[in-house]
């Protein structure tokens, strides 16, 4: 059995708008961010994983099970929509039991799991509140105790940290680092980049309903060569190395900082420029620290989608 | 599989029974009931009213029906002594040449009926009996009250209300995603979905079949009731009970499948209605494909529309033979249980796309 989630050139089609199309994929255990605009289709790619929609074409396999065999998917998948929208008149304990015993667990075992689940996203205080009173934090916090409570393997969660405050979002940013840690996937959607780049593990990125870049964030940025990658060097002599740059060829741009503090490097080949770098340290020149400065999600996204941002 | 069957019921019950959305379904079920009541509490105060005037001017039954037209008023008091009311009118006589009449009114009750006698010039010329309720009269009445409004708008809208709202409901609402991520079988999520606005409906539009059935004959006499009862009551309830909830079971099924079926499922709704009207002007084969053909056999008691109806209406209405009890039932079993099959079908292809409805 694998562990993975995989897509095999996977298309989506809503009549004639187009979900996602030809995506092939193999997502490993981890952190995975589902990047892109609005309408780029990381929805339509949880949905599809999810079994909530079905692919015009293609196949996905979530750790080995077809998700059009909802009594075997759902033991392993947990799916927190961006719907925020909830069965009327339940409080926030009785949301998370309820549905936990739509999954036939006796009462005992869901009165368990959904305590845990509740106390995990920190809630038991407000646990036996109606939802329609929560604010949209809380509501989005029950909503992944929900997801969470019957342990599954695989964690959906489609843009899971709007609308929490900066001391929440840490926690659950911990609590996502802790389920990978264990071995689940926990794939996330989000359209806030620095958010992504904070927690990833490995992204995805979509734009138009296609899959332009996936992996490590840093292995997707070595793999635009068109786009020169930016270093931010600290050195106390930032004349004497700009110069020692220049006489690399595969250096484009080595810009003096304002303040004398620095050096803004250009490249076109990472490796060659990291060793060239180590010779010229070994060679006397004094660096402070070395940063690079577009290896990021943002960066990426901008090389790769432009202005479709 | 049935545990989990057993938690969508829970989870649906609650909000069928307890839906704010839903006071409506209430009404239409317990309003006749509360129109019968109030007829029930006019007729024990007017028979209340009648027993305190026969009092006041004693008079027998027999007295009172040995009188006939064209008796003289000497002759009415000699009989029946007193009236409780009487009223004398000079009228002005168009007809015959003019000129003038006495026309008097006089009442007189036995504590049960009525007697107006109408005297024109001193002769009786009219007699009119005003009978107390009775339970043969008022079965009728609400046998066409069940048949006509009951079953063919209260039922039928509270199915619409109820089966309706179980999927395309949750689908407005954006909660139905909650429960196609529970492992389950799609159509053992229908199964308890169907089942939870069964149990509702029965229980809600059952309860007001009993309580219209409690209210109508609350006035009557225990002595009548009990002898009612143990004639054809008895016989009578069970059918109207049974005809409440197989018009649940086959209206819930078609409303569920339209719910499932349809974005906009009012439509398919408005159509299924407009069949079911025009049941009784539709051919003979057609008639048979119907909810209400089937359930109007079962009725105890046949309620015929004939006599209001104008005379091209009498002759737009066609007879179909009306099925036996057992061909009735089982028929609409076997449509109903047809439907929800098809429904399973459907519900494993089910998709969330809220976006679009």
């Amino acid at each position: 059995m694998t562990d993975r989630v995989v897509f095999d050139n996977v298309s989506r089609f809503y009549g004639e708008v187009l979900g996602v199309n030809r995506v092939t994929l193999s997502i490993p255990p981890g952190i995975t961010s589902l990047v892109g605009p609005n309408g780029s289709g990381k929805t339509t790619l949880m949905n599809l994983m999810t079994g909530l929609v079905r692919p015009t074409r293609g196949a996905i396999r979530v750790l080995d099970v077809p998700p059009d065999a909802p009594e075997r998917l759902c033991h392993l998948v947990g799916y927190a929509t961006q719907f925020d929208s909830f069965p009327k008149g339940l409080t926030g304990y009785e949301f998370v039991y309820s549905f936990l015993r739509l999954f036939g667990y006796p009462h005992d075992r869901c009165v368990k799991q959904a305590d845990g689940a509740i106390a995990r996203v920190r809630m038991t205080e407000a646990s036996n509140r109606k939802v329609a009173g929560y604010s949209k934090g809380m509501r989005q916090r029950i909503k992944l105790a929900q997801a969470l409570a019957h342990d599954p393997r695989v964690l959906v969660l489609d843009e899971p940290l709007n609308g929490l405050d900066p001391l929440v979002r840490n926690e659950t940013i911990a609590l996502f680092r802790e389920m990978a840690r264990e071995g689940r996937h926990v794939i996330v959607s989000s359209h806030v980049l620095h958010e992504v780049d904070q927690i990833s593990d490995q992204v995805i990125l979509l734009s138009n309903g296609y899959v332009v870049a996936e992996g490590q964030i840093q292995s997707v940025r070595g793999e635009i060569r068109d786009q020169p990658m930016q270093v931010w060097i600290r050195c106390g002599r930032p004349g004497a190395l700009a110069s020692k740059l220049f006489e690399l060829d595969h250096v484009v741009e080595a810009r003096l900082a304002g303040d004398g503090a620095g050096v803004l490097v250009k490249t076109r080949d990472a490796d060659r420029f990291y060793n060239a770098l180590n010779r010229i340290a070994l060679d006397g020149v004094d660096l402070e620290g070395v940063t690079p400065v577009d290896d990021n999600v943002n960066a990426v996204y901008g090389y790769l989608i432009g202005e479709d941002r | 599989m049935r545990a989990q069957i057993a938690s969508v019921l829970r989870l649906e019950l609650r909000k069928t029974f307890f839906s704010r959305r839903g006071l409506w379904i209430y009404v239409l079920a317990f309003a006749p009931a509360l129109l019968y009541l109030i007829h029930a509490i006019d007729v024990t105060r007017d028979h209340e009213h009648r027993q305190a005037l026969a009092a006041a001017h004693p008079v027998a039954t027999e007295a009172l029906s040995s009188i006939k037209q064209g008796m003289s008023v000497e002759q009415l008091f000699s009989a029946a002594g007193e009236p409780y009311s009487s009223r004398t009118i000079t009228q002005g006589r168009r007809a015959r040449g003019g000129g003038f009449r006495d026309l008097a009114i006089y009442q007189y009750t036995d504590g049960d009926s009525d007697f107006t006698f109408v005297v024109v010039d001193g002769q009786i010329e009219r007699i009119n009996e005003q009978d107390r309720c009775n339970l043969q009269k008022d079965s009728a009445i609400f046998a066409t009250v069940f048949q006509f409004f009951y079953l063919r708008l209260a039922v039928f809208f509270g199915c619409v209300g109820i089966f309706m709202n179980l999927i395309r409901g949750e689908m407005l609402d954006k909660s139905l995603h909650f429960y196609l991520l529970a492992p389950m079988r799609r159509e053992g999520l229908l199964v308890g979905k169907y089942l939870a606005g069964l149990i509702a409906s029965v229980s809600i539009f059952v309860v007001g079949t009993l309580l219209q059935i409690a209210a109508l004959s609350w006035h009557f006499d225990p002595g009548a009731v009990s002898a009612y009862l143990h004639g054809p009551g008895w016989g009578q309830i069970a059918s109207y009970v049974g005809v409440t909830a197989l018009a649940c079971a086959g209206y819930g099924s078609i409303f569920l499948a339209a719910g499932l079926l349809f974005r906009n499922p009012i439509l398919p709704a408005a159509f299924v209605l407009l069949w079911e009207s025009i049941n009784l002007f539709l051919p003979a084969a057609l008639k048979k494909i119907s909810v209400i053909f089937y359930l109007q056999a079962l009725c105890p008691v046949v309620a015929s529309p004939d006599r209001d109806l104008s005379l091209f209406q009498r002759l737009l209405i066609s007879s179909a033979e009306p099925p036996r009890a057992w061909v009735a039932v089982t028929g609409l079993l076997v449509v109903t249980a047809g439907v929800l099959v098809f429904s399973g079908f459907r519900a494993r292809r089910l998709e969330i796309n809220y976006g679009t409805e």
